[in-house]
This record gives structure tokens, sequence and C-alpha cells, in this order.
């Protein structure tokens, strides 16, 4: 009773880990109540109607469970309240207005238990005031949690109007480009949005950090600055969240989404790079890897053709390409993307047989033509097959004055030009094949300086131009 | 001849027609060797091929016959090294091994060194592989179900550790068809040694027989009669014409006419490989820094052997051949199986096929094949990290390495762990299964989704296990 007594009056300052414990019991406990009386009072309001009139002895046992449980949420509820980690202003209001629920329903109890005697007068003033006490205390028991913004941040406008919020900010438009990324705004802040700051938000500092903006975010917290420009391994909220998912300190805690290895990852480059508010991922000193990495947490390595439905081709036309010696794969069960094979026919490709492939125009995203006899003349017409994202065109003699045709095709990832005579024309194509993820340049006539300069200039492309032998 | 047909072949036969006619509506053409016999064209989905955007288009795989040891490759133990000489059973729970022989805990003969950009070690047993290890994805927490080869090279194998199941290139081919119509679409390459279980390995199952893997050998015959033995063209041709009508008018008379057919079809191709196999082999055009690069001018007969099984294989990859498996050649020693001895032989296994290997990986590469081509390497299973006698190593199926580079695969990784004696895996294992559904997923197989009706249940290469392996795909 001691203890009890104490802890109402907020005599310990420095609470035990056990009464934290206890008090993390606070959001099992708190459903009870709202639910008991929730449904004392559809019961008490139910039971005016003849049909629900044998509920009238059992009411009071509906509030009186309701007051129970009202007691054990404001009992663990304090003690939650003494880790100190919520704004004070909002606790204030959600303690005292949850010990009012108790106060209410105690007091309804007693009221119906002498069930008879009371006053309509005094009765529905009660049990609606009851109502609002619980929604009160309920909200802003939300608000604590997970930050007063959480209930409206996806509301309409003119919801947020309502309330008093600005309109919901402009989110920044998706970024589909690898050189538009900002690694803070499209990379960092995001993830800090998605996954920490329902823990570091203004209604709810944990650990005194705040995780809403740049500027708050390298205030650091309670313990000091959590981030250490240039330094990652230094930094507290880089070891946090590359702790095994068991370690005490692993952020984020109590079984919260952890970031994935991507994220991490990003983080820590954000953080050896300076750890600045705002910057293009392209121009800070990047990695190879980090910029794949980052690709594909965009998802920008997704080729956007995928998303299409085609037709399915005319069957006709995949008689004749196949009589004509073309190999025809469908790619994929649920849709007709095809992939053309004509390196392993006997004779040469001809102007026929083209004009039949650009009849696949839409499903055509694989051709494979190396050793097909395919000349420069050939490549204006195969430019025009934009769906393709493979294409081999090896063992072709086939120069720059061909290749330079290629540059609509957009949605092309792998290129092989090996044993052809193309050259300097690549500095003029590349540019213009934004997907590009590999191309095979070994015999041909770019030589090494070329070469080397390509893959300078293309640090995301795997250039292959030379075969290595061993030491 | 002539007997009754069967009420079961009866409605076989009937609903194959309906399924080919709904077939040939739906989609016009497809490649070659998806041409099933036409009683069992009923799943005509599977003619459909991939069931998502495959990455590879065709597998080498490199089987490393009687199970390489992990922690003299691939899985470095320094702890071997500090207790070497004690006691393996006062340390850690000894299973019983097959020739319970347990000797004492034996360290590595070979160093190791960290290799390429990702940093995987690599033991001196496998110079040139190691220059490779960029493009290699490592797993090294794989297990078996079996301990001895005969059931592990079939579990290997077909996924089942009892003979008769189909093989895996069996299935890939019966999945996707072969592109190349003068070639079988499912080869095995045989390097001299023919694993434990023998041809059961490579068989069709109960798939039809047209899937079963075609063996070419090393040396001037690769296909035994390959080279036609009539003085006349004419001759041949004529025979097989009459061969072909005798099979034809036997078709209808019999039900189940997947035997008939198989072979009909496979007289078929016989008779194209006559030109086909010849070219094949004949390494004329091949440069002189090709051949070196794969191991031609070795002072090892082995190497130079093995050295043209893995050109070879690079050329039926060229020729849109989907599933290619590489068996080891027969060294002075054992195959991998060192149970005593294990310097010299594993030593003699690893030049043999080192050179090769990387050749092989090096020249896809730089050709852009390796973007479309898988190359798995694998044994059936490990060995123990304690001596068997004084200087050999037992069977362990719990724990082995094995890798796999090209299409699809995420080089430079590491996948799996093993416990500090590289005896169990701890982390992430892998079983067949899950190697299995790898291998398919990146050919652009479902292996859930891949299946024959046998024995009143859709079959699988997986059974129903298996997971693909998300951590190691590019």
């Amino acid at each position: 009773m001691e203890l009890v007594l104490m802890l109402t009056f907020g005599f310990l300052e420095d609470p035990s880990d056990i009464l934290i414990f206890f008090g993390r019991f606070h959001p099992l406990v708190v459903h009870l109540p709202i639910g008991f009386l929730i449904l004392a009072i559809i019961a008490q309001f139910a039971s005016r109607w003849p049909k629900f009139q044998p509920l009238k002895p059992f009411l009071h046992y509906l509030w009186g469970l309701g007051a129970i449980s009202a007691f054990l949420a404001v009992l663990f509820g304090y003690l939650l309240s003494l880790s100190g980690d919520y704004d004070t202003d909002t606790l204030f209001w959600h303690q005292w207005s949850g010990i009012m629920v108790l106060v209410l329903s105690l007091a309804c109890y007693s009221l119906f238990k002498k069930q008879g005697k009371n006053t309509p007068f005094v009765k529905w003033p009660l049990v609606v005031l009851v109502a609002i006490t619980i929604t009160y205390t309920g909200h802003l028991g939300g608000n604590l949690t997970h930050g007063s913004t959480y209930l409206l941040e996806y509301a309409p406008n003119p919801v947020r109007g309502m309330a008093g919020l600005p309109p919901k900010k402009e989110p920044r438009p998706k970024v589909t480009l690898l050189d538009s990324a900002d690694i803070y705004l499209d990379l960092v802040q995001p993830m800090m949005d998605a996954k920490c700051i329902s823990c570091h938000n203004p209604g709810k500092k944990k650990g005194g950090l705040l995780l809403t903006s740049h500027t708050e975010l390298m205030k650091g917290g309670e313990s000091g600055e959590v981030v250490t420009m240039g330094d990652a391994e230094a930094s507290e909220l880089f070891r946090r969240i590359a702790l095994p998912e068991d370690h005490d300190d692993f952020m984020p805690s109590e079984g919260k989404r952890p970031l994935t290895e991507e994220e991490v990852d990003i983080i820590e480059f954000w953080i050896t790079t300076g750890a600045l508010p705002k910057g293009y991922v392209t121009e800070l000193d990047s990695k190879k890897e980090i910029i794949e990495t980052v690709n594909t947490y965009l998802g920008l390595d997704q080729n956007t053709i995928f998303g299409q439905t085609v037709e399915p081709p005319n069957t006709m036309l995949i008689d004749s390409l196949t009589d004509n010696g073309f190999i025809i794969n469908r790619l994929m069960r649920d849709n007709y993307f095809l992939d053309a094979n004509f390196s392993l026919s006997e004779r040469e490709i001809t102007q026929a047989d083209l004009d039949l492939l650009m009849r696949l125009k839409a499903q055509l995203v694989w051709l494979d033509l190396s050793h097909s006899g395919v000349t420069d003349e050939h490549l204006q017409q195969l430019g025009q097959l934009e769906n393709l994202v493979k294409l081999n065109l090896s063992g072709n003699a086939i120069s720059d004055t061909g290749i330079q045709h290629l540059s609509k095709l957009t949605h092309l990832e792998s290129l092989n030009l090996y044993n052809t005579k193309v050259s300097g024309e690549l500095l003029n194509l590349l540019p213009k094949l934004g997907k590009l993820k590999s191309i095979y340049l070994w015999k041909t006539h770019i030589g090494d300086t070329l070469a080397i300069q390509l893959q300078e200039e293309y640090k995301n492309l795997t250039i292959v131009y030379e075969r290595e032998n061993f030491e | 001849m002539q007997r009754p047909l069967s009420r079961r072949e009866m409605l076989g036969i009937c609903k194959g027609g309906f399924g080919a006619l709904a077939f040939t509506s739906m989609f016009g053409v497809l490649p070659f060797g998806c041409d099933r016999p036409k009683t069992s064209a009923a799943d005509t989905d599977l003619y459909l091929g991939a069931h998502y955007m495959p990455k590879a288009k065709n597998i080498i795989f490199l089987y490393m016959d009687g199970g390489v040891s992990q922690v003299d490759s691939f899985d470095p133990k320094p702890r071997l090294a500090k207790e070497n000489g004690q006691d393996p059973r006062k340390k850690f729970k000894v299973d019983a091994t097959q020739f319970d022989n347990v000797g004492k805990i034996l360290k590595s003969p070979w160093e190791f060194k960290q290799y390429g950009e990702c940093g995987m070690p690599v033991s001196s047993l496998f110079p040139h592989i190691a220059t490779c290890v960029d493009d290699i994805a490592l797993i090294r927490s794989m297990t078996s179900n079996f301990p001895e080869h005969t059931n592990a090279n079939y579990f290997l194998h077909t996924g089942s550790g009892i003979q008769g199941r189909p093989s895996m290139g069996s299935w890939m081919t019966y999945g996707l068809g072969s592109e190349n119509r003068n070639i079988p679409g499912y080869v095995v390459l045989d390097g001299g040694l023919i694993p434990p279980g023998g041809l059961d390995n490579f068989k069709n199952g109960f798939l039809p027989a047209s899937y079963q893997a075609s063996i070419l050998r090393a040396g001037a015959e690769p296909v035994a009669n390959i080279k036609p033995l009539e003085k006349v063209n004419n001759l041949q041709e004529e025979k097989l014409q009459f061969i072909k009508q005798l099979d034809n008018s036997l078709i209808g008379k019999m039900g189940e006419a997947d035997a008939v057919e198989s072979a009909i079809s496979n007289y078929e191709l016989a008779y194209k490989m006559q030109s086909s196999i010849p070219e094949l082999t004949e390494f004329k055009e091949e440069s002189k820094a090709t051949k070196k690069l794969y191991g031609f001018d070795s002072d090892d007969p082995h190497t130079r052997g093995y050295a043209a099984q893995c050109l070879l294989a690079r050329r039926l990859v060229e020729r849109g051949v989907r599933f290619i498996e590489l068996t080891c050649p027969k060294v002075a020693a054992d195959r991998w199986d060192q149970h005593s001895n294990l310097r010299d032989g594993h030593e003699r296994n690893a030049h043999a096929v080192d050179q090769p290997i990387a050749g092989l990986l090096k020249d896809l590469k730089s050709r852009g094949m390796l973007e479309d081509t898988l190359v798995v390497w694998t044994g059936e299973f490990g060995r123990t990290p304690f001596a068997q006698g004084t200087d050999g190593r037992d069977h362990n199926p719990s724990a082995f390495s094995m890798w796999m580079a090209g299409a699809g695969v995420k080089g430079g990784t590491i996948f799996g762990k093993t416990d500090e004696y590289g005896y169990r895996v701890i982390e992430n294992e892998v079983t067949i299964h899950d190697m299995h559904a790898t291998i398919m997923h990146l050919m652009g197989i479902n292996h859930e989704q891949l299946t024959f009706r046998f024995g009143g249940r859709d079959m699988r290469l997986t059974d129903v296990h298996g997971h693909v392996m998300k951590d190691i795909l590019a």
C-alpha cells in the first residue's frame, strides 16, 4: 500500500527497471477498459428497448469490470510514465483524463448497482460523459505512442484544415533518374519517416532524439550527437541500426520493422560522405556498389518495359520466322514478351527476315543475331525495335556507321558487340542508352584508352573489353 | 504385336487429341525438343516454356565427383591448424562415418589467401579459379541427406536418393526444350569417370525418353558409331526411312506410343548428329590464345583433357544446348574421394580442373556469354575435418561448399556458415532441394509448377521441398 501511495504522489524520481517493466504492460491492459466500458455504454442504451430489457440486472457487472480494468490501466500507465520518454503536456492530460475515466466508471458502478432508485436525470449525462472521456483519453494515448501527426497524416486536406493542420507536404517527386536522387531528401529522410519517427517525434522523444529533420537529427539526443560526420563507425545512429537484431541496443527497438541491409548501407554511405543535408548521390564520392544499391533501393533497375502488357503475336508470323531459322521463345507465362535467336541458323540474315522481325516489334525483348551476317544497313532497321532489352550482335561485320542507329533502343540493358568493328561512336551512343547495364566490347576497334575512358565515365556500366589472362 | 487398348490408354489418346488442338490455337510454334509425344500433349501449358523472365538460358554443371573437401578449398578453418593432431571426440560430437576409422583433427595442407575485390578466401588448390572469385557466389552451407556416393549422387542429380527419378537436366529440357535441332538438349561430357550410381544419374526417369542425357566421350569418337558404316550415303537414308515407316505403322496399334515416338525422334536426331557432332568437336576455329587459356598446353594430360571438355561445353552453349554436365577426369589418384593420401589426390584432381574451369569462366565472360549461362560447381557432399586413418578424410554430408557463377548470380558473395571446424552448418543451411529450386528459378522455372503426373501424383524435381536462395541472386 505504501508503494502505491508513493507512486501515486510521484515520489520516485529515479524509477527502477522493475517499475518500467510493469509499466510496459500498459498498452496491453489499456484496451480492456476501453472494451468493457464501451460494451457497458452500448448495453446501457440497448436496455431501454423492451427486447434487451433482460440485460438490466447485469449492467452493473459490466461497469464494475470496466472500473477494475481502468484501475489497472491507470496504475500501469503511471509506471510507464516514469520512464519520462513522453511529451509532458500531453502526458498530463492523458493521465488525468484516464483517472477521470476510473472515477466515472466507479460512479456508474455504484449508481447502477442500486438499480430502480436512480433518476434518468443523473444517469444519462454520466454515461455520455464516460464515452467522451474514454475517447479523449484514448486519442491522447494514441498521440503519445504514434506521434500527434499520426492520425491525420493521410487525411484529405480539408479534414486536415479543420484540425488546424497545414496541407499535406507535397511528397518529393518519385525519383526516376539516378542522377536526380538526393542522398538526404530522397533516401535518408524517407527511411527515418518510415522506420524511426514513430518513436523519435516531438510527441514521443525517445532518448531525447528527434529524427524529423536534418537539423534535429544532427542535434542528437540525451547522450549527445548521434552522427559523427564522415565516420559511420563512430556514429551512434549507425552503430545502433547495424547491430545484430537481438542486441539490446538494436534500433528500431521493440520489434518494430528493422532497416533493411540496403538501407543500412545507404546510411553508412551518407555518414561517410559527410552526413550532408542534401546533395546528389552520383556527385558524391560514390563507389560502384553503393550506386547499385541505391539503384535497387529506389527500384530504378526495374525496366519499365515489363510493366506493359503486350498482345499475343500473330501465330502465322511466328511460323514464318521459325521456318526462316529463327528460334522463338516466350519468356514468361503472364505476358507475350519474346526471345528470338537467329545465331543457330546456318545462313545469313536477309532483308526479308528483318521485315518479318519488325512485325514482332512490340513483343520482342531479347534478340540474338550473333554470327548472322548482320550489316550496318541492317542496323538501321533493327534500331527501330524499341522494346529490346538484350541485343547480341557479336561476330558481325558492323561498325560505327551502323551502331549510331541503335540510339533509340532506350530499354536496352545488355548490348553485345564482341568481335565487331565498332569504336569511337560508342561515345555518342552510350549517353542515349540510359538503362544499359553491360556492354561487351572485346575484339572491337575501341582500344584500351577509349575503354578506360568509358569505364571512368560510366561507373554503373559493366564494360567487358578484354579477356583477362592468368599472371 | 497388336493388343487391345486399355481403358486408360484409350482415354489418354483422346484427351491428347483435344489438348493438342487447343494448344495449336493458343500458341503457334515452340522450340524444337518441346515436341513431346502427342499422347501426352494434354499438359499443354508446359509447352509455353519459362514461367517468368529467365536469367539463364543454359547451364554448365561442373560435377566434382567424390566430394571435394570444403576445409581444404573454399571454407578456411584456422582452428584445425591450432588443434591439429588432437582427438576430435573430445572437441565435438562425431557422427558415425562410413569407414569408422576416425583419426585426429587434421589441418589443411594448403594455404588460404584472399582474392579479388570481394576478398574471398580460396586455398592454393585452386589458384586459377581464385582469379574469378568476383564472379562467383560461394555457398558454404550445403548439406546432403546421404553419406555415401551412390545415393548422394542420385540425390544431387535427381532430387531423390533412390534411382529412377528424372535427372535435373531432363527436367530442364522437359520444361524449356532445346534450341538446337541437331544436338540433344541435355548433354553429359564424360571426362573419364562415370559417377557411382552410373547412368541412372542422367536418366529421364518417368519423363519421356527423349529427355535423357546424351553422353559425349572425350576423344576422337565422342559418340559411338557417329561415323556412318554404310559406304553409300543414300543407303543409310533409305534404311532410316524404312525403319521410320515400320515404326509409324506401329504407333496406331499401340496405346502408349511414347517409346516408339521417342525412338523415331532419336533416330532422326542421331542422323543429324553425324554432321553436327564432328563440327562441334573440331576445335580448328579456336585460337591458340583461347586454347592456352583453357590449358591445352598443360604438361598434365588430365588438364588438357578437361580443358577440351570445358571448351566443348562453351561450344555447346553457343549451339543452344540447355544443360551440359561435365564429369571428372580419371586422374592417377581416385576421384575427389580421398579416404587416404588427401594431399596427393586432391592436388591431382585440382590440377586437372582448376585452369580449365577458370579459362571457361573468363572465356564466357569476355564473349558476353556468362550473362546467359549459369555455371555450377559442386560435389555430392563434403569431407570430415578430422582424418580418416592418418592422412585422409571421410565423407561428410553435414557441410560442404559449392559455388555458382554467371547469369543472375551475385558475384563475390559468400552465403552460409559452418562451425569452427567446418564440420556442420550453423547458419543458412542450403539443401540439395534448395539448390535445385534456385537453379530452376534462374532458368525462369517455378520449381513448384514444373510437374509431371506419375504414379497418381504431380511429381516435381524438388518433391515437396526447396526454397529459392534469394540472397545469392543479383
